[in-house]
């Protein structure tokens, strides 16, 4: 977790600015509730829908996120850094939904694979690629939500834990059982990544 | 092994399956090349999705003040947005009766809701295209608002305000069923849809709470992708543009 003493001056201007516009949407202004929506909402919706894989959903779980963050504003207390908080609740909101869905699709059909990879991975074996994303895929949940949120889209350990409410040390070695087993199941194609 | 989050379980999986740690800086370096490319995201629909989040607040806000009967849940329809629908529904219908009249003059077809813009006014395709962007704006900003409710007992007076909003929504829907612009296959299905979750939500208001019955409303919007189908029909910023008319 970040203290004072750690910040940059940087980072402390921001928070202070961050701190302000949040006690102004907490008293109903409308102007700062949508500052604070356009400096989270682009990761907000990526790690949506990187966990989610669905542009569609990905879309809603953004929205309910952010309708529930500002309807309970006043409750922010500020221990955490407002998009911290932010992250904690489209955790929770991307998750639960996830779960929803895959106790769904259990009583009514095989699941879906939600990963896609894009055609412009650096990796051009289409094999090479849809293996990746199926291992990926396989993951225990917890493992490949710190796997996407970390190696996807570098959110460093401190906000990983925030966000999942575990501990730092917890994610790491979430990070690092994923990669073994993605390692393993990639095994055959070894030659891609040894010089 | 699980851990915590609010409200989230996380499944980290069985330890007993552990796999060796080994270390391998050149497959985590491979890795880290390639993750980016899983779900790899779309350009963030900001605008679309801001207009979502206002409507679904200003629908709170009304519900609690109990003000929804006079809600207009997107901020740049106001008044308007009501009074536009009822009018271009009974002028639509008046010219649709008028046009039956005159053999030989084509119906008018409404393959989705597209922008009114660029079009004469007094073209009766543009009235009923307006009914259905209207119409269907309404329809996905209730839903929204739905969506953010609970079952807690504080909501139930939401759920009752969004139950007098739906009948609202529902007697639009079934109006424009009626007009020539239910005659559009694609349309139509999407209006009965409508139709069959708006009178679930209706159903619902004024009940206790009731989490088996939410989660019939929420598997028949997730079964029949009405969100995103009314989405896709009334593309970002038509409704803004066609009530600013």
């Amino acid at each position: 977790m970040e203290t004072e003493t750690t910040l940059t001056p940087e980072r402390a201007s921001l928070l202070a600015t961050q701190r302000a516009l949040v006690e102004r949407a907490q008293r109903g202004d409308a102007s700062a509730q949508r500052a604070l929506y356009e400096t989270h909402v682009d990761r907000i919706y990526r790690l949506a829908f990187r966990v989610t894989g669905r542009e569609q959903l990905a879309r809603e779980l953004t929205q309910d996120t952010f309708v529930r963050a500002f309807a309970s504003l006043a409750g922010y207390r500020g221990e955490a850094s407002f998009g911290t908080w932010l992250h904690t609740i489209a955790m929770s909101v991307t998750l639960n939904e996830m779960k929803r869905r895959k106790r769904q699709a259990a009583r009514e059909a095989p699941l879906e694979d939600a990963l896609t990879v894009a055609r412009s991975a650096p990796e051009s074996d289409p094999v090479l690629r849809d293996r990746l994303a199926a291992a990926v895929a396989a993951l225990p949940e917890g493992c490949r939500t710190v796997f996407m949120m970390h190696d996807a889209e570098g959110f460093t350990h401190e906000e990983i834990a925030a966000a999942l409410g575990v501990t730092a040390g917890t994610s790491k070695a979430q990070l690092s059982r994923g990669r073994a087993k993605l390692r393993l199941a990639l095994a055959e194609f070894a030659e891609e990544w040894k010089p | 092994m699980t851990d915590h989050t609010d409200g989230v379980n996380l499944d980290f999986g069985d330890d007993d399956d552990e796999v060796p740690h080994v270390d391998d800086p050149q497959f985590d370096a491979w890795l880290l090349g390639q993750a980016p490319a899983l779900n790899s995201p779309p350009v963030t629909p900001r605008l679309a999705m801001w207009d979502a989040i206002q409507a679904a607040q200003l629908a709170s806000a009304d519900a609690s003040a109990g003000r929804i009967t006079d809600v207009r849940p997107l901020r740049r329809v106001r008044w308007f947005l009501p009074a536009a629908v009822a009018a271009a529904l009974l002028l639509g219908i008046g010219i649709d009766r008028y046009s039956f009249s005159r053999p030989g003059q084509p119906l008018a077809k409404v393959a989705k809701a597209p922008t009114p813009s660029g079009q004469n006014a007094n073209d009766p395709n543009k009235l009923y295209r307006l009914a259905a962007v209207q119409t269907l704006s309404q329809a996905e900003a209730l839903l929204t608002a739905y969506r953010a409710t609970g079952t807690s007992a504080q909501n139930a007076a939401a759920t009752l305000q969004l139950g007098i909003w739906g009948r609202q929504v529902l007697n639009s829907t079934r109006l424009l069923m009626d007009s020539p612009a239910g005659d559009d296959p694609q349309l139509r299905a999407l209006l009965n849809d409508l139709e069959l979750v708006l009178a679930q939500i209706i159903r619902l208001s004024g009940a206790p709470p009731d989490t088996t019955d939410r989660q019939l409303i929420d598997r028949a919007m997730r079964d029949r992708d009405l969100l995103p189908r009314i989405q896709t029909a009334v593309p970002a910023g038509i409704a803004g543009s066609a009530s600013d008319e």
